[in-house]
């Protein structure tokens, strides 16, 4: 049961650079995509683990419905900012927060 | 000889290292549509893998984990397209 | 277990590996986000569909390994073109820039055409090109 260790530490490996990107991009939807990529990993955690019904949950809450509501939210608040034609993906500039330290 | 299972759980190794190797395309995606794509290609990856870590570990229960992925990960990139086109509200 | 089935596994594992790393290193690779649409949704797929096949011929038809990893054949073979006709429209309709070695553009073709078109019919100014769309 050797690859057990390798394979749980590959993972842990993929849910850690997934955690450090979605503080590391600075863009909105982007750092919410990564929150998904922190869920689905997490998720094949569990199963190496040993808890498929934690997996399952996991996978609807955390991959889906999770970032499916901050998407909302950031969608809501844009929406009543700015006006529909300026909800766009590249890192904005018209937006007061998030633009200024981008790379 | 190999033992199967072991055959198993080096497949399901080389898969979640398929998954990690497109970690720096949701990095540094210059578009929100590039990380959408590197992310369904990493739910099916972790698919695989949890189908490969299934069969290495003799345990059925876990295969079901393998169907929610993919079917999620369908409904996610329509969500997220639905975001890209209209805005979701 | 019989060494052939191990040997048949194995092969097909490796033939799903390279399709799937291949296809990863596309998506790293490629300069633009339609090239990497289609490296994720052919190449994956393909490199899927060998691995689920090993997993039936090592386990049995009769197993219930063989039954989900069809299942997962199905629904990968159905949902995965979906998803990646979505995301490519969505990416075309949200503005997204192709490469600069891109070399024909269908769709804004076919609207200069229309928009031309309806230049000439009644002296209008072209539409907003959210309305033009062509819907294939």
């Amino acid at each position: 049961m050797t690859e057990f260790w390798i394979i749980d530490y590959l993972v842990l490996a993929l849910i850690l650079g997934s955690a450090v990107l979605v503080i590391r991009i600075p863009n909105l939807p982007g750092a919410t995509m990564a929150l998904s990529a922190v869920g689905t990993f997490l998720s094949l955690l569990f199963v190496i683990l040993g808890a498929p019904d934690d997996a399952h949950s996991e996978v609807v809450v955390g991959a889906i419905a999770l970032p499916v509501l901050y998407l909302a939210a950031i969608a809501k608040v844009r929406a009543d900012v700015l006006d529909e034609g300026e909800l766009r993906e590249e890192g904005e500039q018209d937006d007061e927060g998030e633009a200024s330290d981008r790379r | 000889m190999i033992n199967i299972d072991q055959l198993y759980f080096a497949v399901a190794i080389a898969e979640a290292c398929v998954a990690l190797l497109l970690l720096p395309r949701i990095a540094r995606g210059p578009s929100v549509s590039d990380r959408i794509v590197a992310l369904n290609t990493a739910s099916t990856q972790a698919a695989l893998a949890v189908l490969f870590y299934a069969a290495g570990a003799d345990r059925a229960i876990y295969l079901d984990v393998a169907i929610w992925l993919v079917s999620f990960s369908y409904l996610g990139a329509i969500v997220w397209a639905r975001f890209l086109e209209r805005g979701l509200i | 277990m019989s060494t052939v089935i191990v040997v048949v596994v194995a092969v097909l594992a490796l033939v799903g590996l390279v399709f799937s790393v291949s296809g990863a290193v596309g998506i790293l690779r490629m300069p633009d986000v339609y090239c990497r649409i289609q490296c994720s949704s052919k190449t994956i797929t393909m490199g899927a569909l060998p691995a689920l096949v090993a997993l039936v011929v090592g386990e049995g038809f009769e197993s219930a390994y063989a039954a989900r990893a069809l299942i997962v054949a199905a629904l990968l073979l159905t949902v995965n073109p979906a998803a990646s006709h979505a995301l490519a429209r969505a990416a075309y309709r949200a503005g997204v820039p192709m490469w600069d070695g891109a070399v024909r553009d269908d769709v804004k073709a076919m609207k200069a055409a229309e928009a031309e078109d309806a230049d000439h019919r009644h002296g209008d100014r072209p539409e907003d090109r959210r309305e033009g769309e062509h819907d294939d």
